[in-house]
């Protein structure tokens, strides 16, 4: 994580896009803003902070956008606690958890629960394993096949048709005529991983790029990364996750996507490598996996607030 | 899952504390809830009129609790407890306030200006994001920021809208500008 940009600088780039936003800029002025944006990579960040922002307002047709975002009835917090009853009532019968609802909206057709690994098959006979806590809407019609990527990641295998099969997530679209591939959407990047056939990865605002079978790539909405070799990316499927010297912060950040509540690490094991094959799944999966940690590294587990926070702690050793 | 993780990555990151300090986090924290979760949960049951709502809300409090590590510094547990459980809650109802008329917005288009599948699901995302930026604006503010961003609109004429002068508009632009920078990461 890099440092955040210096207050003072965020100021003054507000500063330079009120004014570019007034209508009235001259040459000179948009040369004083080159200028300044040139001053540091600070400066530089923080304008690159500016055109992601100007980029997403971009991408809203004003008159869809303006009746949403403009309306005023839900700003009132009081209001807003006052419809509780109501919020319960609406709510569907086979509910998974406000978490997930809260971080998806709550209109997608597939999910699986925090935990749960989901096998589909679609229409045209295509099939789609949801991994833990995720969600897709299908969208089939007479000329495509598409499917949404609410959250999550999905294993795909996309049947023969004569319609275009395409799976749209928050950064881009992989388009995947006769594959079997993987995606794997996170806050702000997506990964995909080809095991068969050959998909076109395109993100939102950039060129595409064709991914084939046993390599992987990211891609960001303005940009996507050249393929590399596919990891263990889909080992998953077959409820396992490999490491092979990874930071314990990091597996335990995998981990605990597979259970509700937080894993913990003390400062000192954070960057312990480890290894091996870590079963992944429902609660009981995890907790074989965190088993296997405290068997083989100096570390124990701590279980705390019924199983809500999970804290590794170093091993206190006998004195020598 | 995305603010899950995110918030797991922060207390992955933020763990430089002293061993001691941790400690005694711990403890805080577990006093909270074994002294707090049962009444929250039963506050919320009565709310919500649901017990399997109450216990995930519940639940994904005391989350948000263990993330903020600032457990030791809270006063009045119960207040804290239900302040942080109906931000949860508005928080919902907004996102999913927002998708319905988002969905009853496209409703009314002309099919002909109607977006693909594809794209409503893109512009529902990035609508979540730029509301959850300007949610915490005053509305003059907001509301100077959309006429301008979305509706093209010169300060001149929306000083002229908003019934206030051009100065205030500049001073509404750059409030807003600095909240989406600062939001952005």
């Amino acid at each position: 994580m890099t440092a955040p940009v210096p207050a003072h600088i965020l100021d003054e780039a507000a500063d330079w896009l009120v004014q570019l936003h007034s209508g009235a800029m001259a040459d000179a002025e948009r040369e004083a803003c080159e200028r300044w944006r040139r001053q540091s990579t600070e400066h530089a960040r923080a304008w690159a902070r500016a055109e992601r922002l100007m980029d997403q307002l971009g991408t809203l047709p004003p008159a869809l956008a303006a009746p949403v975002l403009e309306r005023a009835p839900e700003r009132s917090r009081r209001a807003m606690l006052g419809k509780l009853g109501m919020l319960a009532a609406a709510a569907p019968a086979a509910w998974i958890g406000w978490g997930l609802a809260q971080e998806r909206g709550w209109v997608a057709e597939h999910r699986s629960a925090t935990g749960e690994r989901r096998e589909l098959q679609l229409a045209d006979g295509s099939e789609v394993t949801l991994n833990t806590a995720s969600a897709i809407d299908v969208r089939f019609s007479s000329s495509e096949r598409l499917v949404l990527l609410r959250a999550g990641e999905v294993l795909v295998h996309s049947a023969a048709d004569h319609r275009p099969f395409r799976l749209a997530g928050a950064h881009g679209t992989v388009e995947a005529p006769l594959a079997r591939f993987a995606v794997r959407q996170d806050a702000e990047r997506t990964r995909v991983a080809v095991l068969e056939g050959a998909v076109k990865v395109e993100p939102a605002s950039a060129a595409a790029t064709v991914l084939r079978a046993g390599e992987q790539t990211w891609m960001s909405r303005d940009a996507v990364a050249a393929p590399a070799q596919a990891d263990a990316a889909l080992a998953w499927t077959r409820g396992m996750l490999l490491a092979d010297r990874m930071p314990l912060a990091e597996l335990t950040a995998e981990l605990a996507r597979y259970r509700r509540g937080v894993i913990d690490c003390d400062a000192a094991l954070a960057e312990m490598r480890v290894s091996g094959a870590f079963p992944v799944g429902g609660p009981a999966a995890v907790e074989r996996a965190l088993s296997m940690l405290a068997s083989t590294y100096p570390l124990t587990v701590h279980k705390r607030l019924g199983g809500l926070w999970i804290a590794l702690e170093t091993k206190k050793t006998g004195a020598a | 899952m995305q603010f899950a993780f995110r918030v797991r990555m922060r207390i992955i990151l933020i763990c430089v504390a002293m061993p001691t300090a941790q400690l005694a986090l711990h403890q805080t924290v577990h006093a909270l809830y074994s002294h707090h979760h049962g009444w929250l949960y039963g506050w919320l049951r009565k709310k919500l009129g649901c017990s399997d709502h109450a216990a995930d809300v519940a639940q994904d409090t005391f989350v948000r609790v263990l993330a903020a590590r600032n457990a030791d510094a809270i006063a009045e547990p119960r207040a804290y407890l239900t302040t942080v459980a109906k931000g949860i809650l508005v928080n919902t109802w907004r996102r999913q306030a927002l998708e319905r008329a988002y969905l009853e917005t496209l409703t009314q288009l002309p099919p002909a200006a109607a977006p693909s599948e594809e794209e409503r699901y893109l512009i529902l995302e990035t609508l979540q994001r730029v509301d959850a930026m300007l949610r915490a604006l005053p509305d003059p503010v907001r509301r100077a920021f959309l006429l301008s961003q979305l509706e093209g609109m010169k300060y001149e004429e929306i000083a002229q809208r908003l019934g206030v002068s051009l100065i205030t508009v500049k001073r509404y632009m750059k409030q807003a500008f600095l909240q989406c920078l600062a939001f952005q990461e």
